[in-house]
């Protein structure tokens, strides 16, 4: 299944782009789908363990399930203020 | 509670805020807080620092923040300004107002959204020389 995959603030520079799509095994977590991102973009490998990674517009941990259709965002820790 | 967030490129007006204040007559503490940007970042001279912001996301977040802040503290109301785009140095970036019976949960709440938002709002800051 694909996921539409987002990234924000400087996670743009690291992967080249704003939007990209995934293919994922039904069944995926969130985990599966960073494993297969790091693999194609190398450079967030060094942020894995700070990358905040929400499914719509609601946070979600490591062991979320996602399913068909689901919308993805990584980005860094947030800086607001 | 009433809640009122604004996400916006245009300059925080707090002359406009504060004209449209209204609370009622058991409210003892209007506390409002302004975010200004420093012309230093990590020690580095900067001319301004340009916000991006994950909107729906950011517009949801906060209102789950003023849900939590609604159950812990009897605040009447909440408003909220963040800047995103280019906010130059010594302009303000972020405006919170809280109105509540009393000081002590004014400043309580007050601290508390603003440091809950820069845990969960996904907004960020990119230093411009």
């Amino acid at each position: 299944m694909d996921i539409t995959v987002h990234f924000y603030s400087y996670f743009k520079d690291l992967t080249g782009c704003e939007q990209t799509s995934e293919a994922v095994l039904v069944g995926a977590t969130i985990g599966d789908l960073l494993k297969q991102l790091i693999a194609r973009f190398p450079k967030l490998g060094a942020m894995q363990n700070s990358t905040l990674i929400a499914v719509g517009v609601d946070y979600q941990g490591r062991n979320h399930v996602l399913k068909e259709g689901d919308e993805v965002s990584l980005f860094p820790p947030v800086q607001g203020g | 509670m009433k809640r009122q967030l604004a996400i916006t490129t245009e300059p925080i007006d707090e002359a406009a805020l504060l004209s449209k204040r209204r609370i009622s007559d058991g409210m003892g503490a209007v506390l409002y807080f302004l975010g200004v940007v420093r012309g230093t970042e990590e020690q580095k001279p900067i001319g301004a620092i340009e916000y991006e912001a994950f909107h729906r996301m950011v517009e949801h977040q906060f209102n789950l923040l003023f849900d939590q802040m609604e159950k812990r503290w009897p605040v009447e109301s909440v408003r909220l300004v963040h800047r995103v785009g280019v906010v130059q140095v010594n302009e303000p970036s972020l405006w919170v107002e809280v109105v509540a019976p009393h000081r002590g949960e004014a400043f309580a709440a007050c601290q508390w959204i603003i440091d809950e938002m820069k845990r969960v709002v996904p907004i960020w800051k990119k230093p411009l020389a």
